[in-house]
Order: C-alpha cells, then structure tokens, then sequence
C-alpha cells in the first residue's frame, strides 16, 4: 500500500495505526518539522525540542491505531500535545533553575544562509524566549504555525480578544527587543 | 473600518492581509484602499518584524527524522500492552513493570521516550492527564 500526497492526515494515521510504513513516512514528512519547529520555538533549546518531538510522535505511533476521524482535527491535536509537553518542560525549568542556561539553537549560516540572517535567527530565539511563554506561545502559534485565530485562541483556552492582546504585545515587545540586540551588537 | 481598528489588527496579525480574521478582511481592504499611505505606514512596521521573525529557521535532522520513524513500531506495541492489560484489569503497578519489559528489546530510546515506555513520571504529566480531560480524547480511548 502506498501513501501519496493526497492522503488526508486521518489516512494517514489511520494507515499508520496499522503499521503502514509507507504511511508513517507520510506523516513524518507532513508533520515533524512543523513539530520541532513549534518545539523549538518555545523552548529556545534545539536538543529539548528534538525530545518533544519524539515524546510527540511516539504518542501519534502509540494512538494511531484508535484514532477516530472527524471528531477533531489531526493537526490541532498534534499542536494540543506538543504544547502541553513543552510546558511541562517550562515547568520543570523553573522548578529546578540550574546555572546553565539551555543550549540555543545553532542557527549558523548554512549552505543557503549568509551571517547575517544567522545573526538575526539568533536574536529573534532570545528575543523569543525573553517573551513571557503566553505571548511567545500566540506568536508562534499565528505567525509561525499559521493557525488562524479561532483556532490558536481554543489551543490557547482564551478569547479571540485575548489571543489579540497577546498577538500585540508580544510583537511590541519582539520589536522593542531586537532593536537593543541590534544595537547592543 | 477605522484606523484604530486597522492598526490593532496589524499590530496582532501582521502586514499580510490574508492572516487577518476572516470577518474583518473585506473593511480592511477597502481601508487599505482609501487611506493608501497611513495603511502602508501601519503595516510597512510590521513588515520590517516580520521580516526578522523569518531569520529563525528551524530543520529537523536526518538522524531525528530516523529516530521517530524507528520509534513507530515499538509504540504500537506498547498500545497493544496496555490495552490488553486494561482488559484484563491489571494494576498499575504491574502494568507499568509489564509494559516496560515489552520495551526491553528497543536498541536505542530516548530518555523521555523511555520514562513514557516504562509507564513512569512522564506518562503522568500534564499532557497525559490534558489528554483524558479533554473531549478529543475521544478520540484515543472511544
């Protein structure tokens, strides 16, 4: 059994469930960046991130095969479950602060990547993760996750006002930040 | 729409239009049409925020994108476990030391993943315990 790009996530999972190689694949490829990325975007740690995503994914594996499609949608849930893992993480960071301060992320310049949009990446982490984690958590769920408004605001268990307020906030603040870093440089 | 409005929207949503709440995306058009310059001024700031906000890239590795594929079987397996143990009505206690002998083959396991195997701190976080309060669980234990 092959599964293509036209799959729905439900398929997959489904397939998946029923050990579809072919769709486990498909789902990885679908999901896992956006995974990490929304990991490592609350976290700032990109080692901490890679384990959410796999903490994440084993739940998909694990769940996969009672999942029931229609009742939610795949990729809401995914994020309802990544989030929750990382604020068990930010959880246990306060609980027990140590001295070193987690590990950022290597945003060195890559093949496609010059120094200075390396340089950027790394002040946009800080600035990020300087963020109280609910304003943090709305930027990235609307600007980086691309989830609309309804749908980060009930990920989020507030008002589309809310999640408003906390939009703008935190991109005042984004901003205020990444000038001083800029300038501090 | 008023320019109050406008800005506030730019302000939580960004420059980009499309990524404003649905209800609100035709006045804001036709604000952006009649007020052409102080609408560019609002959103050019955003703009510039977004532009930065870019910068940060994230890329799953290979050697994740092989972990997580490697880790599907064994967490088939682990459902299958603790379905079968709930079945029979087993503590948790033994379910925990039964589930964590069915992970005893995997050659390599993270951690986090092993605490979530084993059935120990991490398969009671929040997550979990979010998970069955939530309607969509459902989903998983309909």
């Amino acid at each position: 059994m092959t599964a293509g790009e036209n799959d729905t996530d439900d398929e997959l999972v489904r397939r998946a469930g029923r050990g579809d190689a072919a769709a486990v694949q498909s789902l990885v490829a679908r999901k896992l960046r956006r995974v990490l990325a929304l990991a490592e975007r609350m976290l700032g740690d990109p080692a901490e991130a890679e384990d959410v995503a796999q903490e994440t994914f084993f739940k998909v594996w694990r769940y996969a095969a009672r999942w029931r499609p229609g009742v939610a949608k795949f990729d809401t849930w995914l994020h309802r479950v990544t989030l929750n893992l990382c604020y068990d993480r930010l959880r246990r960071r306060r609980e027990r602060p140590t001295a070193e301060p987690p590990d950022t992320p290597d945003l060195g310049p890559g093949p496609d990547r010059g120094l200075l949009a390396a340089d950027v990446g790394r002040r946009v982490n800080a600035a990020l993760q300087a963020l109280p984690p609910r304003q943090r958590e709305a930027i990235v769920l609307c600007h980086y996750q691309e989830l609309g408004n309804i749908e980060a605001a009930e990920l989020m268990s507030v008002s589309v006002e809310a999640l408003e307020s906390l939009l703008s906030r935190g991109r005042r603040a984004l901003r205020q930040t990444l000038a001083d870093l800029a300038a501090s440089e | 729409m008023t320019e109050d409005r406008f800005r506030a929207l730019a302000e939580a949503y960004g420059a980009d239009l499309r990524r404003w709440p649905l209800a609100e995306r035709d006045a804001a058009q036709a604000f952006l049409e009649a007020n052409a310059d102080a609408a560019a001024a609002i959103l050019e700031l955003e703009r510039a925020l977004e532009a930065q906000l870019e910068a940060y890239i994230v890329e799953p590795s290979p050697s994740l994108r092989g972990r997580v594929i490697d880790i599907a079987p064994r967490a088939r397996a682990v459902d299958r476990t603790w379905r079968w143990i709930t079945a029979l009505g087993l503590g948790l206690g033994l379910a925990a030391s039964v589930v964590a002998g069915v992970a005893a083959g995997v050659s390599f396991v993270p951690g986090s993943v092993a605490r979530l195997i084993g059935g120990g701190e991490a398969a009671n976080t929040a997550d979990d315990s979010g998970l069955l309060a939530d309607p969509t669980d459902a989903l998983v234990n309909g």
